[in-house]
């Protein structure tokens, strides 16, 4: 399981990913606070020069604005239909602006260094009982079992075309639940035998 | 074991959300897609009960969050819950823990009773509440009226509806396969 996250260095891998995320969080609140045209129009296009920025970095993540693009083109055009041209434009460069800070994030901050943060910021929490220490563990157990839930579909499918010459399709959603959750019970096992002198 | 099973089985139904995520969306004729990642949220919900459903959601959310491509069609990252259907995301592990709390309180006696119940709990938590906030979600980002909002999301009913039923037939397969299954955080008897 590949991130979005890009390897090729960019000026804005080199900013932590603290101040990122608290450049985003505040960008992203203070923009709702405001009506005015030139103001937003004003950061849209800050964002877009940041995009624009990133090179090759950018580029290689087209897919993610097309995406947001196709999103933007149908809030305006539903506003304009509508007769409110001037809500839509407002609406459509808050939500530009605002996802394309978020993307430009995620391409230049590797993960680790964003559940470090996290954790960091959610560990008041741990005085309240919640174990912060597990997000790591349980980010890794699910794309562990992201990895086997393919792989036992595919042997199920491989089955069911071996007796019917057909795909298994939905069919399959039920003996799959059935064994993952019997694997489940196995891991839960084993962890058991793994963590119980580290209090996890 | 009850803390590590807990673990376990939280990450399994974010895993699951994952590979719904993966499998390729179907495209309505009005250009909305159906993908599977609203039965993930009803099957949290219905097998795990309120708190660990919530807590499979949030752990998928997260993982998004930190930018892996698991949402239907590669997406991934902070941008998408400032994307219009950011509410409908946001919607999602509230809808799981209303599944499992409807879950919990509707009877499961049987395979056939817990598979009616989880009927009316994906309705409720994964339909209605999703809907309920994805059409917020949608006044507040895109600045559509309540109205434009519920008309637009009206084409999701049908698919959901189906997934609904689903998630029943999941969850009476897994009622006969595994008897002893705690639906919505008890005991099938």
């Amino acid at each position: 399981m590949h991130s979005l996250y890009s390897a090729r260095r960019t000026w804005l891998h080199g900013v932590s990913a603290g101040l990122k995320l608290s450049v985003l969080a505040i960008f992203g609140t203070l923009q709702f606070f405001t009506e005015s045209l030139v103001l937003l129009g004003a950061l849209a296009l800050a964002c877009l020069v940041l995009w624009v920025s990133l090179g090759s970095v950018a580029w290689g993540a087209r897919r993610l604005l097309a995406s947001l693009l196709a999103a933007c083109v149908l809030i305006l055009g539903f506003h304009f239909w509508l007769g409110h041209p001037m809500l839509g434009v407002i609406s459509t460069l808050r939500l530009l602006s605002a996802s394309l800070l978020g993307i430009a994030l995620t391409l230049t901050t590797p993960s680790t260094a964003l559940l470090s943060v996290l954790e960091r910021v959610l560990s008041p929490l741990q005085k309240v009982g919640v174990r912060t220490e597990r997000l790591a563990l349980q980010l890794g157990l699910m794309l562990r079992f992201t990895e086997h839930f393919f792989v036992l579909w595919k042997r199920l499918d491989d089955a069911h075309r071996v007796r019917t010459g057909k795909a298994g399709g939905l069919r399959l959603l039920a003996p799959l639940a059935i064994q993952m959750l019997l694997a489940a019970r196995r891991v839960a096992d084993t962890l058991q035998l793994r963590l119980s002198d580290q209090n996890l | 074991m009850h803390s590590t099973r807990s673990l376990a089985l939280v990450s399994l139904f974010a895993a699951l959300l994952a590979v719904f995520g993966l499998i390729p969306k179907i495209d309505l004729p009005l250009g909305v897609p159906i993908t599977l990642q609203t039965l993930g949220v009803m099957l949290a919900g219905c097998m795990l009960g309120p708190r660990r459903g919530l807590q499979a959601v949030l752990l998928f959310l997260l993982a998004v969050a930190l930018g892996l491509p698991l949402l239907s069609g590669g997406r991934g990252g902070l941008g998408v819950f400032m994307a219009p259907s950011a509410g409908y995301l946001m919607a999602w592990p509230v809808g799981a823990w209303v599944c499992g709390w409807v879950m919990a309180l509707l009877p499961a006696r049987s395979p056939r009773a817990a598979a009616v119940s989880a009927f009316a709990a994906s309705c409720i938590g994964g339909l209605l509440v999703v809907h309920f906030f994805g059409v917020f979600g949608l006044t507040l980002l895109a600045k559509l009226t309540w109205t434009q909002a519920l008309i637009g999301t009206l084409a999701f009913v049908p698919g959901d509806l189906i997934k609904c039923l689903v998630c029943a037939t999941v969850v009476q397969t897994v009622a006969r396969g595994i008897p002893d299954w705690q639906f919505g955080g008890r005991t099938l008897r």
